[in-house]
């Protein structure tokens, strides 16, 4: 090596290799990438704009954002001032948007992989190539297969679009959304078949005299518009309940905190509901007038009594039967939160059918404090694909199965039909913003459904686990790039002066490197796929466009309101619901026709049960590599009961790892929190920590993840749901 | 007439310095067939082997060899994206500044900001906004111009301030990685243009 050659001497023999080298003519067909421009005066560029319009993504609650844009760089993000949800506040994940945003892990270009799947050997492609061959590899499947042969996993408001044409144009009936079967999905749908309605999180918690939260966690778990109901609730002198194994945020506020035995809810519930009935302290009134089936669901309830569920919940009777009382006295004003992330033990749709029914025996719905939803405002178009293929059967339709499930087909059936090609083969596979390798339990399963596939194409914003098994991998445009969702909703605090308000999502910058928007990427692969003619839109702002127009708004309008349009509110209280105690369409599907409790396995000895939940700094794992979250909770805390501890040597602060009950380790380290506030049977840490993907660069091996634990999978029978918290581990000092 | 310390550097040796900075500056670019075939590469030998890089030589010549003509860029395109653009497990080396200087995991840096800042206050700017400014090639490429200017001073600042302070880091990793010749041979190539003379 010229170890001496300095610049000075390099010029100088550079003279003479100039003769040789006609250098100027090598790089005479490139492209510049610096060029002569005419001089701008100092400080041109400094001006700090605020650009209206954004909506986050950091969590999917979506609150309205406004950013200071310097130079056509995003600077800071703050809540927009016109909101009248979430205001000017944003959580600490809102603010740390800016560092998803130039994340310098982030997915850039379109990519091939060379190499094999699982472990791949990225080429940067141009987006022309790559849909080509997503095109070409996809129609295949459908040409060979047929529509079915391709299963999607989509999450997130940019994966709708596709959703929907993968769905009703391409025709597969396999598609999954975790924020259904892993999620939420089990809720929505147990309510729906008691009160008709997915419940969302619509209770009027700012104006309650008791706020009842079987495992919420609020504090923890954080969305600000609904934060700010719960915390006026309290403001306002509202009584607060938490039900929870975990002394959680929530339960150090409580006014009675209920340390229950994990999984047994419904015995809980069903105790206070029959002492209600026998003790005649329900709302007959509300009963007799909207209820359905309330004297078979009497005589179905009836052996519950208080003693029975105190011994089944390891709670004292007493206790329950304080809280029965406390919520009597104050009906129908009760928030009786119906929860959201409610995927835990596989008996889920029964404790969510016992949740609403309590609510009915409260008559707890259109009144103040009650279940209350807000009269958003209506008169919006839809943008909707054309009919292709009809969609054949779902899986769990031909099966008979799972009778309650929610849209789309649950992740189990598509995983084991992939995996033994029965009843028939599916080749391809189109993730579009989810990771299915963290969000859906038994890792190695999904792994095996990818390997057998002929395609895999994934679309995202970070390279997350999923991304390493695409054959093509394409950047997306994050939610601070990109037009989409539309927002609307009313004011924060039902009884406030009434309005409305509508938000679409709209770019603060635009996307950087090749990065694309949905409706470009979908439209390209739909072309290619011969469905060109079902296009609904042909850009992401016509689509914007068109769902604003019947409500007489448009981006540009928008743009001149600040991003937000304002108009008069009407009055949400007094929408009373029917109640379903009793369903003979579920006993007709061979399910109970009133609530009933599920038991769940035992932790074994020398276990403990893995508990998982939300910390504040996080969105499960979509943030853990956002370097201000990370710096700010870098790892997931184990929480262990002080006598767990002591008896297994362990004390605050210890660096452990764990071993689940079928043998799998967690791979990682985290430390250890003693605390009086946990059952002695259970652990918890939160969720969304640990990944082991190296290009993760902030967070890999940070924490523990506990997906990679959850390899015992409970599924809710009436929905296909998974329940999640049945898995049992044992700590390993490291 | 220019203000330029550098006395012993004379205006046309100043435009030498420019086609090198801007022959560097496309190594350093996403490698397209069209840029990286056998001109390029005989061009980049021939400097090797005026500059006494003899070993450095025979690493892109055996390569060369090693290789049919056609799948020359691709396996350049392959090493480019791991080094620099996304890889399992991570990229070796993200070829932008405000990566090295402004902490905190983040592109679009004051770093980057300064840069672009640099580029306009000598009557330039990057033609793809939809990147950012500190990135390795368009550095090479300012310097160049600045050369073709004969603004050496400006050069010699630019380098000092803003180009060197991240430049070794980057270098370091490339280096240590060990992968393709191609990419070691630039970045020592690119080292010994941009060094301060001892
Ligand atoms: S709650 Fe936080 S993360 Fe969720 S949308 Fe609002 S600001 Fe964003």
């Amino acid at each position: 090596m010229a170890i001496n050659l300095t610049r000075r001497k390099f010029l100088k023999t550079a003279s003479i290799a100039a003769a040789s080298v006609p250098l100027s003519k090598v790089t005479a067909h490139a492209e510049a990438g610096v060029v002569k421009t005419p001089l701008i005066p100092k400080g041109s560029f400094k001006d700090t704009k605020t650009v209206t319009g954004g909506i986050c993504e950091m969590c999917f609650w979506r609150c309205q954002l406004v950013g200071k844009v310097r130079d056509g760089v995003l600077k800071k993000i703050e809540g927009n001032p016109k909101s009248i949800d979430n205001g000017s506040a944003l959580c600490a994940r809102g603010n740390a948007g800016i560092k998803l945003l130039y994340d310098p892990d982030r997915l850039k270009y379109p990519m091939k992989n060379m190499g094999k799947r699982g472990e791949p050997k990225w080429k940067r492609i141009s987006w022309e190539e790559a849909l080509d061959e997503c095109g070409k590899k996809l129609k295949a499947t459908v040409d060979k297969h047929g529509p079915e042969g391709i299963a999607m996993f989509p999450h997130g408001a940019s994966a709708k679009y596709p959703m929907h044409y993968f769905e009703h144009v391409v025709g597969t009936p396999n598609v999954s959304e975790a924020s259904f079967f892993q999620c939420r999905g089990v809720r929505d749908y147990a309510w729906l078949s008691t009160i008709g309605a997915a419940p969302g999180e619509h209770v009027d918690m700012a104006n309650a005299k008791v706020i009842f939260g079987l495992g919420c966690h609020f504090g923890e778990n954080i969305h600000v518009s609904h934060t700010k109901r719960y915390l006026k609730g309290l403001e306002n002198g509202a009584k607060l309940v938490i039900v929870d194994p975990r002394f959680s945020a929530s339960a150090s506020k409580a006014d009675i905190w209920m340390q229950i035995k994990p999984g047994t809810d419904t015995a809980m519930l069903l105790a206070m509901m029959n002492y209600l009935v026998e003790n005649k302290k329900f709302n007959a009134e509300y009963v007799d007038e909207y209820g359905e089936g309330f004297d078979e669901f009497k005589e179905a309830i009836s052996p519950w009594t208080l003693e029975k569920a105190a011994k089944e919940c390891d709670v004292p009777a007493a206790q329950i039967k304080e809280i029965a009382d406390l919520l009597a006295a104050n009906a129908p004003n009760v928030s009786i939160h119906p929860g959201r992330f409610s995927s835990w033990y596989g008996n889920d749709f029964q404790r969510g059918r016992a949740l609403a029914c309590l609510a009915g025996l409260l008559g707890a719905f259109g009144v103040p404090g009650g279940f209350v939803k807000g009269i958003g405002p209506g008169g919006f178009g839809k943008v909707k694909w054309g009919h292709g293929h009809e969609a054949i059967k779902a899986l769990h339709r031909e099966a008979k199965v799972h009778h309650q499930s929610p849209a789309g087909t649950p992740t189990d059936l598509i995983r084991d039909c992939a995996i033994t090609s029965k009843p028939y083969p599916i080749k391809s596979c189109v993730v579009w913003g989810q990771n299915p390798i963290q969000t859906i339990p038994n890792q190695q399963k999904t792994i095996d459904m990818l390997m057998q596939m002929d395609f895999v194409m994934c679309v995202d914003v970070m390279p997350t686990d999923i991304t390493m098994y695409a054959d093509i991998l394409l950047p997306e445009a994050s939610y601070l790039e990109r037009y989409d969702y539309i927002k609307k909703g009313t004011q924060w605090d039902l009884s406030a002066k009434q309005q409305q308000y509508v938000s679409a999502r709209m770019p603060l910058v635009e996307a950087e490197f090749e990065r694309k928007d949905q409706v470009y990427i979908c439209n390209e692969l739909a072309k290619r796929m011969g469905n060109e003619e079902a296009i609904p839109v042909q850009t992401i702002e016509e689509m914007v466009d068109k769902i604003l127009e019947p409500a007489s708004l448009s981006i540009k309008k928008l743009n001149e309101e600040d991003g937000i349009h304002l108009q008069p509110g009407k009055d949400p209280y007094g929408d009373f619901l029917d109640i379903n105690f009793f369903s003979e369409d579920l006993v007709e599907q061979g399910y109970p026709g009133a609530p009933t409790y599920e038991p769940i396995p035992d932790v074994p000895k020398g276990y403990l049960r893995l508990l998982f939940g939300r910390s504040p700094l996080h969105s499960f794992n979509r943030t853990q590599n956002n370097a201000w979250l990370h710096n700010a909770m870098p790892e997931n805390p184990v929480w262990i009961h002080d006598k767990t501890a002591k008896l297994l040597g362990l004390k605050d602060g210890d660096r452990i790892s764990m071993v689940n009950s079928e043998g799998v380790e967690s791979g990682t380290t985290s430390h250890v929190k003693v605390t009086p506030g946990i059952r002695e049977d259970c652990v918890f840490i939160a969720h969304g920590h640990g990944t082991q993907n190296a290009a993760m660069t902030v967070a890999k091996d940070a924490g523990i993840d506990d997906q990679k634990l959850v390899t015992i999978l409970a599924v809710d029978p009436e929905t296909g749901c998974h329940g999640m918290r049945n898995n049992f581990i044992k700590i390993v000092k490291a | 007439m220019k203000m330029n310390s550098h006395s012993d550097i004379d205006s046309q040796e100043s435009i030498i310095l420019a086609d090198i900075y801007q022959f560097l500056a496309y190594t350093m670019g996403y490698p397209e067939p069209e840029l990286i075939g056998n001109p390029f590469l005989d061009a980049m030998e021939k400097m090797l082997e005026n500059y006494g890089m003899h070993s450095e030589q025979q690493d892109i010549d055996a390569w060369r060899q090693s290789e049919k003509d056609e799948d020359l860029s691709d396996t350049l395109q392959i090493e480019y994206t791991r080094l620099f653009i996304n890889a399992v497990p991570k990229i070796i080396a993200p070829p932008y500044a405000s990566f090295y200087l402004d902490g905190d995991h983040n592109l679009q840096g004051k770093t980057t900001q300064k840069t672009r800042d640099y580029y306009r206050q000598y009557g330039c700017d990057i033609t793809n906004p939809h990147e950012p400014a500190d990135h390795i090639q368009l550095e090479l490429e300012f310097l160049a111009s600045l050369c073709r200017d004969y603004e050496l001073d400006a050069e010699e600042m630019f380098l000092k301030t803003l180009f060197r302070p991240w430049f070794k880091q980057f270098y370091n990793r490339i280096i240590e990685d060990q992968g393709h010749p191609f990419y070691r041979v630039s970045v020592q190539l690119i080292d010994y243009i941009t060094k301060e003379e001892q």
